[in-house]
């Protein structure tokens, strides 16, 4: 037996999309094939905070969609709790790059929607989503629609939708991408004090290298063209982890952010589309 | 307003947006209006030959005749009968076939062609026939009110379950809804904008079918009152039902954006 145990696995994931040819929608012959991802394998251990990052287009959004059960795989195979995953389940959470709330919804009933789709009673579902906006530091939101809430409300109701079906893994895609500079600081201090509270097994994507390193674990650094695990870098800052102006100040933080640029920079300098 | 094209024909679709508030000094922009028309009305009507043009004062003397002698109420009770019976009959038949429509591509593909071709015609040009197939009763009426709101109602419907957006049934497949789920929870709430607009549409179509059928076919309720003061060149009391007819129009209207509110009340922007 193993000390630590492997939650998720991403085995030789490959993916290619195939784009109309413009010509002649019956005509195959002038398809494109574009290799968004190719053998893409890595694990994320019980209680850890991975991040992927890599320039737009290495297919990390498309990896995390994939591991959700969103989008198919071509071939390889996604292992949670080494069991393998084809399809959306109660044990993957996601959280949205645009909270995607659902209009029409209170603050508190949308963090119930999956336990409403999973049939828990009512009163045990209430109870559930006060105990998480609780968490997500909302509780008097609870009656509030989303258009009365800022944008960062709605991505910390996002997180605690994800959270409400309690997951054993909670996939993350480039969730504070959209929010101004101060309230993405705020939500990614809340995310490290969340995960702290919670140890819930998180996989995150983004494309900001301080985010990535302030959050995680680990990053897995992609490179495009086709989407590929270029490194795994692991940050070495204790948890509960200082802030992030104090971290900028450590002088490992600038030589891992470094090397995580430069990975990014000459991953992209390679990259050529490649169209067969 | 945005169009938004069914295959040919046009089908007017209004843009879900926030409604435009109304501060203080429009209101009083909106009284000065009411007074200088009514005011303006009233003198050019003293002047002119009262067959052509009553003022307000004698068609407000004519509204109170009708209304003690209950004329007016007997003519808007009969007409409110096939104005409500029409109306939500066709309301339910144009949500249920535009949620169809809407949904399935293969019960579009085998409709459109009628809904365009139906939409498009003038719906008057179809009342000798429609006279013809149920006479000159209640049925044909019904008929007229129902033709003419269903269309508003089922393309309106339609355009909603269309217009889900897609990141909103993403979140409903990432959290493992199966097919019902995905209809009930996500296609069906986000649809009820729309279709409060297409009912709010219908309203005002219905009230114009109401009153096209009580010219053409039995004359009876509101449009027989027109009709019997317009032939006796009695125009202060054929005014009475017109004035009645603009009033029912906005009081419907306002109706319906009021279930607007209760049922869509995530639409209000503030």
């Amino acid at each position: 037996m193993t000390e630590t145990v492997q939650k998720l696995e991403v085995r030789r994931v490959t993916k290619s999309f195939r784009i109309r040819g413009r010509a002649n929608a019956q005509d195959r012959t002038q398809d494109r094939v574009l290799n968004v991802l190719a053998d893409v394998s890595f694990q994320v251990r019980q209680g850890e905070l991975v991040s992927i990052i890599g320039e737009s287009g290495c297919g990390k959004t498309t990896l995390l969609r994939i591991i959700q059960g969103l989008v198919h795989l071509d071939s390889g195979a996604i292992l949670v709790d080494g069991v393998q995953v084809t399809k959306p389940g109660r044990d993957r959470g996601f959280v949205f790059q645009h909270a995607s709330l659902l209009p029409w919804r209170t603050a508190r009933k949308n963090v119930e929607f999956g336990l409403e789709l999973q049939g828990v009673a009512a009163a045990e579902r209430t109870r559930r989503a006060e105990k998480l906006l609780e968490l997500v530091g909302l509780a008097e939101a609870a009656e509030q629609y989303p258009h009365q809430l800022s944008g960062g409300m709605q991505q910390r109701i996002g997180l605690a939708r994800a959270l409400a079906i309690d997951p054993a893994i909670l996939l993350m895609d480039e969730p504070f991408s959209a929010l101004d500079a101060q309230t993405r600081e705020v939500l990614q201090k809340e995310l490290v004090r969340i995960h702290d509270e919670t140890a819930k097994t998180t996989l995150f994507v983004t494309h900001d290298l301080d985010e990535a390193i302030y959050l995680s674990d680990r990053v897995v650094v992609m490179a495009a063209g086709p989407g590929r695990v270029k490194e795994i870098i692991d940050i070495p800052f204790a948890h509960p982890r200082p802030e992030l102006p104090e971290l900028r100040a450590d002088a490992r933080f600038h030589e891992i952010r470094g090397a995580m640029a430069g990975l990014i920079r000459n991953a992209t300098a390679a990259t050529s589309v490649k169209v067969r | 307003m945005a169009e938004i094209h069914l295959s040919n024909a046009e089908a007017t679709v209004e843009t879900i947006g926030p409604a435009p508030r109304a501060a203080g000094k429009l209101w009083i922009a909106r009284m000065c209006s009411i007074v200088v028309v009514l005011g303006g009305w009233e003198i050019l009507g003293r002047r002119v030959s009262p067959v052509f043009l009553s003022p307000p004062s004698a068609i407000f003397k004519a509204g109170v005749v009708m209304a003690r002698s209950g004329e007016l109420w007997g003519a808007l009770s009969t007409s409110l009968e096939t104005l409500v019976i029409g109306f939500v009959t066709a309301s339910v038949v144009g949500i249920v076939l535009g949620l169809l429509i809407g949904r399935y591509k293969t019960f579009d593909a085998a409709t459109d062609w009628l809904i365009n071709a139906l939409y498009a015609m003038p719906m008057v040009a179809i009342i000798p026939l429609v006279i013809l197939w149920f006479g000159l009763g209640e049925e044909a009426k019904l008929f007229i009110v129902g033709i003419l709101t269903v269309f508003p109602v089922l393309i309106n419907t339609a355009a909603g379950v269309r217009n889900v957006p897609q990141s909103l049934i993403d979140v409903s497949t990432a959290f493992a809804a199966n097919e019902r789920q995905v209809f009930t929870k996500i296609i069906l709430p986000s649809a009820v904008p729309y279709m409060m607009t297409g009912l709010r549409l219908g309203i005002g179509r219905a009230i114009i079918g109401m009153v096209v059928a009580e010219f053409f076919t039995a004359i009876t309720g509101l449009g027989a009152v027109i009709v019997k003061y317009g032939n006796q060149y009695d125009t202060a009391s054929m005014f009475v039902p017109l004035l009645v007819l603009m009033l029912l129009g906005i009081l419907l209207t306002y109706g319906v954006r009021r279930l607007e509110e209760m049922f869509a009340p995530w639409k209000e922007v503030d």
